[in-house]
C-alpha cells in the first residue's frame, strides 16, 4: 500500500515537471501571437469606437462610425462585391480538384505540370496583378490585341470604367492567383488515399463517377475544410492583386470590405472608419466559414 | 490499366486529363512568355500590333530595374531570411511540444494556435504600426520580421508538429540508450529526421517576407528598409502617363518573381508532403 503511494506521489511530480517543460517550449509562439495578434485586435475592437484621424488623437465617439457606414451607400456597394467575391474560393476549388485529379492520372511530367502550376502561386499576388494588368491592358496589352486582329472582337473593351467587367477582371485573375494553393493541399492529400480503397471500389463495380463520390470525395473532406476555410480568409483580405489591377474603382465597384479599409485608412486617414470596417469584415469571414463548415458536413453526411 | 473493359471511358477519362492540363499549363505559361518577351523590347514596340518576339531585343529595361531595385532586392532578402530564421526558432520548440508531450491543454492550444491562420491580417496593420511607433520598430528591418510572424507562426506549428508526429515514438528513449541526453537526442536525431518540414517552412516563411505587399507597403517608408514588391505598386497604379514602362515593369516583375519561383522549385519535393491534413 505504501509503496504504491509513494509511486503516485512520484508519478505525479514527474508528470507535473513534464507539464511545466512543454509549456515553457510553446511559451514563444503563445508571446507572439498575444502581442501581436491578440493586443492589436483588442485595441482594433476599441478603436472602432473612436473618431481617430491618422496621427492624431482618438476620441470616444461610441457607435457613430458603424451608424456613418450603414448609412453611406458605397458601404452596400462593397458589401455586395464582397459576396461575389467570395465565388472565386469555389473557382478555385473546381480548378484545383480537376487539376488534381488530372495530375494524378498522368503518367509522366508531373513534377513539370506540378512546377508549372504553383508558379503563379510562389510569385507575389501584387506581381500576378502587374502581369494581368499588362494582359489586360486595353491599348497595349495582348489579350486585346490578338482579339481584335482576329476580329474577335470589333473593337477594344475598356473594363476599367466598367464595374461589373473590373469585378469579372478581379475575380479572374485572383482565381488564377490562388486556386495553385488549394491544387497544393488538395493534391497532397490525394496522393495518400490507400490505392486499396480504390481497388475495392473496382471490385464492387463502381464507375469512376460513384468512385469520385464515394471513395476520393470523403477522404478529401478535411483537406478541402481546410482549404477552403484558409482561402475563403485569404482572398477577402489579401489585396495587393486588387490594388494593382483597379484601385477598388471604378467608384467602389471592386472595393471588397478589406479594399474599403486600405483606402479609409490609407487614403483618407480615418482609422476608427477603417477598424470598424473591419470589425464588419471579420464577422463577415466568421459567418462564412461557419456556414460553409455545416453546409460541407451536412452534405457529406447525406452523401456517405 | 485500371480502365481496361470499358475503353470508351479510359479514351474520355485520357482526353480530358490532358485537356485540363493543357490548359492550365498554357494559363499559367501564356502570360509568362507575353512578361518575358516584352521586357526584351524597346519602348516603341510596346505600341502597334501585338507580338511575342521582341523585332529589336534590349537588355535595358534589366539593367535599368535591376539599378534601380538593387538596395530593395537586398532589403527582400534579409526580411525574408531573418522571417525564415526566427519563425523556425520560435516554432520548433512549440511544434515538438504539441507532437510528442503529453500535457494539459495540449489540444485546445494547439487549435487555438492553429485558428489564428484564419485571421484576417490586414486588421493589425494599423495597430502594429501604432505599436511599432511606440517601440521604434518602425521602418526597420527587424520590425518587419516581426511583424511577419503573425503570418508564420501558427502555418509553420501545424506542418512542423506533423513532422514530428510522424517519427516513431521510442526513438528518443533509444538515442539515450546509445548515451545520449533528452536535449542531444532531440538535437542529434529527431532534428535531422524532421528536416524536410524544416525546409518546408523556412521555405514558406522566406516566401512570406519577400512576397508581402501590405506590411511591406505600411511598415516601410521612403527612407527605411523598402523591400522590392512595393515598390512596384505605383508604379503601374499612376494611371495616364506611365504606361510607357511597361518594359522595365515587366523587367522588374521578373527580377522579384524569379527568385522564389527557383527556391520554390529547389524545395518542392519537401513541401508537397508538408500539406498533408
Amino acid at each position: 500500500m505504501s509503496t504504491r503511494n509513494l509511486f503516485d506521489v512520484r508519478n505525479r511530480t514527474e508528470q507535473l515537471s513534464e507539464d511545466w517543460f512543454s509549456y515553457l517550449l510553446i511559451l514563444p509562439v503563445l508571446l507572439f501571437l498575444v502581442v501581436l495578434m491578440w493586443m492589436p485586435f483588442m485595441q482594433g475592437i476599441y478603436m472602432s469606437f473612436n473618431n481617430w484621424p491618422f496621427g492624431g488623437e482618438p476620441t470616444w465617439t461610441g457607435i457613430e462610425n458603424y451608424t456613418f457606414l450603414f448609412g453611406w451607400n458605397p458601404f452596400y456597394t462593397s458589401l455586395k462585391v464582397t459576396l461575389m467575391f467570395t465565388l472565386t474560393t469555389v473557382f478555385q476549388l473546381v480548378v484545383a480538384v480537376m487539376a488534381a485529379l488530372a495530375v494524378r492520372e498522368l503518367r509522366r511530367g508531373k513534377g513539370f505540370v506540378t512546377g508549372t502550376f504553383l508558379i503563379s502561386y510562389t510569385v507575389p499576388p501584387l506581381i500576378t496583378g502587374t502581369i494581368w494588368a499588362y494582359m489586360l491592358e486595353p491599348d497595349l496589352g495582348p489579350v486585346f490585341g490578338f482579339l481584335t486582329k482576329w476580329h474577335v472582337l470589333d473593337k477594344t473593351i475598356y473594363w476599367g470604367s466598367h464595374g461589373d467587367m473590373a469585378l469579372g477582371v478581379v475575380m479572374f485573375v485572383t482565381t488564377w492567383t490562388f486556386w495553385p494553393f488549394m491544387f497544393l493541399i488538395i493534391s497532397a492529400n490525394l496522393e495518400s488515399i490507400p490505392e486499396e480503397m480504390y481497388e475495392t471500389a473496382q471490385m464492387y463495380g463502381a464507375n469512376r463517377y460513384q468512385t469520385f463520390l464515394r471513395v476520393t470525395l470523403p477522404q478529401l473532406k478535411s483537406a478541402i475544410l481546410v482549404a477552403v476555410s484558409i482561402r475563403l480568409i485569404w482572398n477577402m483580405t489579401k489585396i495587393s492583386q486588387v490594388l494593382q489591377l483597379t484601385n477598388g474603382g471604378p467608384g467602389y465597384d471592386t472595393s471588397i470590405l478589406a479594399v474599403l479599409l486600405y483606402r479609409f485608412a490609407y487614403g483618407q486617414g480615418q482609422m476608427g472608419v477603417a477598424y470598424a470596417v473591419g470589425i464588419v469584415l471579420l464577422l463577415l469571414t466568421i459567418g462564412f466559414v461557419f456556414v460553409f463548415i455545416r453546409e460541407f458536413e451536412r452534405a457529406s453526411e447525406e452523401g456517405a | 490499366m485500371s480502365t481496361e473493359g470499358y475503353d470508351t471511358v479510359g479514351v474520355t477519362v485520357k482526353a480530358t486529363t490532358y485537356g485540363v492540363i493543357g490548359f492550365l499549363v498554357l494559363s499559367n505559361l501564356i502570360p509568362l512568355l507575353f512578361i518575358v518577351s516584352v521586357s526584351f523590347m524597346p519602348p516603341n514596340e510596346f505600341f502597334g500590333a501585338p507580338h511575342l518576339i521582341p523585332h529589336a531585343p534590349t537588355l535595358k529595361a534589366w539593367t535599368n530595374g535591376f539599378t534601380e531595385l538593387k538596395t530593395n532586392l537586398l532589403n527582400s532578402f534579409l526580411i525574408g531570411a531573418g522571417t525564415a530564421i526566427l519563425a523556425l526558432i520560435i516554432t520548433i520548440p512549440g511544434a515538438y511540444a504539441f507532437a510528442r508531450k503529453e500535457f494539459y491543454g495540449k489540444k485546445a492550444g494547439f487549435y487555438a494556435i492553429i485558428s489564428a491562420m484564419m485571421f484576417p491580417y490586414i486588421l493589425l496593420v494599423i495597430p502594429i504600426m501604432d505599436l511599432w511607433n511606440d517601440l521604434g520598430l518602425y521602418n526597420t528591418i527587424p520590425g518587419m520580421i516581426l511583424a511577419y510572424q503573425v503570418f508564420v507562426t501558427p502555418f509553420a506549428i501545424w506542418i512542423l508538429r506533423d513532422f514530428f508526429e510522424k517519427l516513431p515514438d521510442d526513438i528518443e528513449e533509444a538515442a539515450q540508450v546509445y548515451g545520449c541526453t533528452q536535449f542531444t537526442a532531440f538535437l542529434r536525431v529527431i532534428l535531422p529526421l524532421a528536416a524536410p518540414g524544416i525546409v518546408a517552412v523556412g521555405f514558406l516563411a522566406f516566401l512570406t517576407g519577400w512576397n508581402d505587399f501590405l506590411f511591406a507597403n505600411l511598415l516601410t517608408t521612403g527612407t527605411g528598409p523598402v523591400p522590392a514588391v512595393p515598390v512596384l505598386y505605383g508604379t503601374i497604379g499612376g494611371g495616364s502617363g506611365e504606361r510607357v514602362y511597361w518594359g522595365k515593369l515587366m523587367a522588374e516583375t521578373l527580377i522579384i518573381g524569379i527568385p522564389p519561383t527557383i527556391i520554390y522549385l529547389v524545395a518542392r519535393n519537401y513541401l508537397e508532403n508538408a500539406f498533408t491534413v
